[in-house]
């Protein structure tokens, strides 16, 4: 942060800023997002023996399933935060980023990299069983078929992986670098972004080649473990607690609560996440001493969380109305309400009573959504609903189309948490009591269509968005920046 | 699309007085709860780590997540030595103001170039 005073000039906007970049980061986001939505829609309804697309092999469900999770992932959630940081870093360090044909390229060069991972789940297995495909993967040693790699999280093909991890290393160059050169005492936010560059280039490292070149068995579903729980807290928190930690201030015009209070949160996060991951294989054959230290430092997490909500929350005191009357507020305040839901199931889930009930059944996908959609999806939601509008210098087309946007994702994704964790808990019954498997699956029919209906609600909130933005881009602009904020 | 409201000037005096004596309280409390039961929890581990390296070949098996994990925490670490040499931890509550101070007068001055 830097510590510009209020008499020195600070420099303008229009150069720390590339505003265009921001769009450009936002509009990818949203299609992958769109592509996403497609892959679950789809997904659910092969689920409920209703697939329209049957019998396409490279439609396939299976593949929509991995398209799904990695657009959310790498498609929407990584564009998304990088058109934030492309805002949000240069106006908090007051230095440009290393440099803006860098940006460019970074812009082409993850589109390729996402772009290339789809191509590899959808073609990849149906282009491996060519007989000339095998014999030029033997002829040249290739390590592994050209398609997914069987790493949950880390399906991206063996080939792009050096290129994703080089596309990280030169994000971290160009948003470090302004951050190296702020003056001053930083600023929390500044904290989190600068350990989420170092953590994602390390965490992506370690899933995406220890497991396939150097570990086997349980040494690689203990990495595993680490690297889909550490894609969560260690890409997408900092991310996310940064941007809040951000955004919420500067539209409560006013400072947050404790900044003690923040970096306490910052590092306890920084010390005790990075070994948790291994809770997602309780009752498997890693270790019991390493499973226990799993669950230890997740309990130390649930108190990182508290602090980060008594901030939060101290923060708004007073300013309460705003929740309802102010949008980007409503959306962060309300993924916040779902974040501190997510962390309880977490102090639950947990435990190994509790894991022997859920384990593998619907409700570890309900907890994902709650996770994936209601918390870190609703933040940059409330993120796009403020800064769209000052990056078109155009206000809303439509209120009303927010305001649905808004209930149909909170609504739709509550159901859908309920929904599957409830579902999770019938499953976890029938298989305790040794009932046939084909039992639980149709047990479980009313659940995934009850699912199926609430995709449909979030989708439908998408629309509305999507729809608003069209009809705003195309909107005349203004030249009043209070026109740009007020409500339509 | 903020509310028209959102300008209005608020912290009366009685709630800052009481959040000033509230604030110190909650950093001490959550700094116990957190550090304390996590460095237990992490250093009893580490010990049963080390025995059980040293007692059985299921220890070696443990390595690899236990590297990662003390490599990145070690880099953290010295991070915090770092920054709290460098005065970073000093006037704590500061860079939260002149965050704000300074995104207000970037607005002004966004707003200003576009008229
Ligand atoms: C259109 C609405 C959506 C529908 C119908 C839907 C449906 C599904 C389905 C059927 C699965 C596979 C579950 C299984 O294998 O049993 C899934 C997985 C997943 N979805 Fe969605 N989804 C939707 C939106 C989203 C959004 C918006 C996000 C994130 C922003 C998301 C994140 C995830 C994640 C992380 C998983 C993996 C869960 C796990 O492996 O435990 N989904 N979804």
């Amino acid at each position: 942060m830097s510590s510009a005073t209020t008499n020195e000039i600070l420099p303008r906007h229009a150069d720390l800023v590339e505003e265009r970049l921001v769009r450009w980061y936002f509009y990818a986001a949203l299609a992958y997002l769109a592509i996403s939505m497609t892959g679950g829609i789809l997904m659910a309804l092969q689920l409920i023996h209703w697939n329209p697309l049957n019998g396409i092999e490279w439609l396939s469900a299976g593949r929509w399933r991995m398209i799904h999770t990695n657009a959310v992932a790498y498609g929407f959630i990584a564009n998304a935060f990088l058109g934030v940081l492309h805002w949000s870093v240069p106006r908090l360090t007051l230095q440009r980023v290393l440099s803006q044909k860098l940006s460019y390229f970074i812009f082409i060069a993850w589109q390729a990299v996402v772009l290339c991972t789809a191509a590899g789940i959808i073609f990849g297995p149906t282009l491996q069983a060519q007989d000339w495909v095998a014999s030029l993967t033997d002829q040249l040693h290739l390590p592994m078929g050209l398609g997914a790699q069987g790493v949950e999280w880390g399906e991206t093909p063996f080939w792009i992986d050096p290129v994703a991890l080089l596309g990280l290393a030169l994000v971290a160059a160009n948003f470090l670098t302004p951050i190296a050169r702020s003056k001053g005492s930083m600023y929390v936010t500044l904290w989190y972004f600068m350990a989420a560059f170092i953590w994602t280039f390390l965490t992506y490292a370690m899933g995406n080649f220890l497991p396939e070149y150097s570990l086997t068995g349980t040494s690689a579903g203990a990495v595993g473990g680490l690297f889909i729980h550490d894609l969560v807290g260690l890409f997408v928190t900092p991310l996310g607690w940064g941007t809040m930690y951000y955004i919420v201030p500067i539209i409560l015009e006013k400072p947050i609560w404790s900044q003690g209070l923040s970096l306490v949160g910052f590092w306890g996060l920084a010390f005790f996440y990075p070994l948790q991951g291994i809770h997602h294989f309780l009752y498997t054959p890693i270790p019991m001493f390493l499973q226990y230290g799993a669950i230890i430092s997740t309990i130390a997490v649930e108190f990182v969380v508290a602090t980060v909500i008594i901030n939060f929350m101290g923060t708004l005191w007073g300013d309460g109305r705003k929740v309802v009357t102010n949008l980007p507020v409503r959306w962060f305040y309300t993924g916040m309400i779902f974040y501190f839901i997510t962390c309880f199931q977490c102090a639950l889930q947990v435990t190994l009573t509790f894991q022997k009930l859920i384990h593998f059944t619907d409700w570890v996908v309900g907890h994902a959504h709650l996770v994936m959609f209601g918390v870190f999806s609703m933040w940059i939601f409330g993120m796009m609903t403020y800064l769209f509008p000052i990056l078109l210098n155009k206000p809303w087309y439509s209120r009303r189309l927010c305001e649905w946007h808004f209930w149909l994702s909170a609504a739709g994704v509550f159901i859908m948490f309920l929904d599957l964790g409830l579902a999770g808990v019938f499953q976890g019954y029938y298989w305790s009591s040794l009932q046939p498997w084909d039992v639980s699956v149709t047990g479980s029919q009313p659940f995934w269509i009850t699912r199926m209906f609430a995709g449909l609600m979030i989708a439908g909130g998408f629309l509305c968005f999507l729809w608003n933005l069209l009809r705003t881009a195309r909107g005349r602009s203004t030249d009043s920046p209070t026109a740009v904020s007020a409500p339509a | 699309m903020n509310d028209a409201d959102q300008s209005s000037p608020k912290t009366p005096q009685k709630r800052t007085a009481t959040s000033g004596r509230l604030k110190p309280a909650v950093l001490v409390v959550m700094s116990v709860l957190i550090l304390v039961p996590s460095m237990v929890g992490f250093i009893m581990k580490f010990l049963e780590f080390i025995r059980t390296f040293q007692d059985s070949t299921d220890g070696a098996f443990a390595i690899t997540p236990m590297l990662n994990y003390l490599l990145a925490s070690l880099g953290f670490f010295s991070l915090l030595v770092w920054a709290a040499a460098n005065g970073m931890f000093r006037d704590i509550e500061q860079p939260k103001h002149q965050m704000l101070a300074n995104d207000a007068r970037l607005n002004a001055e966004r707003a200003a170039s576009l008229r």
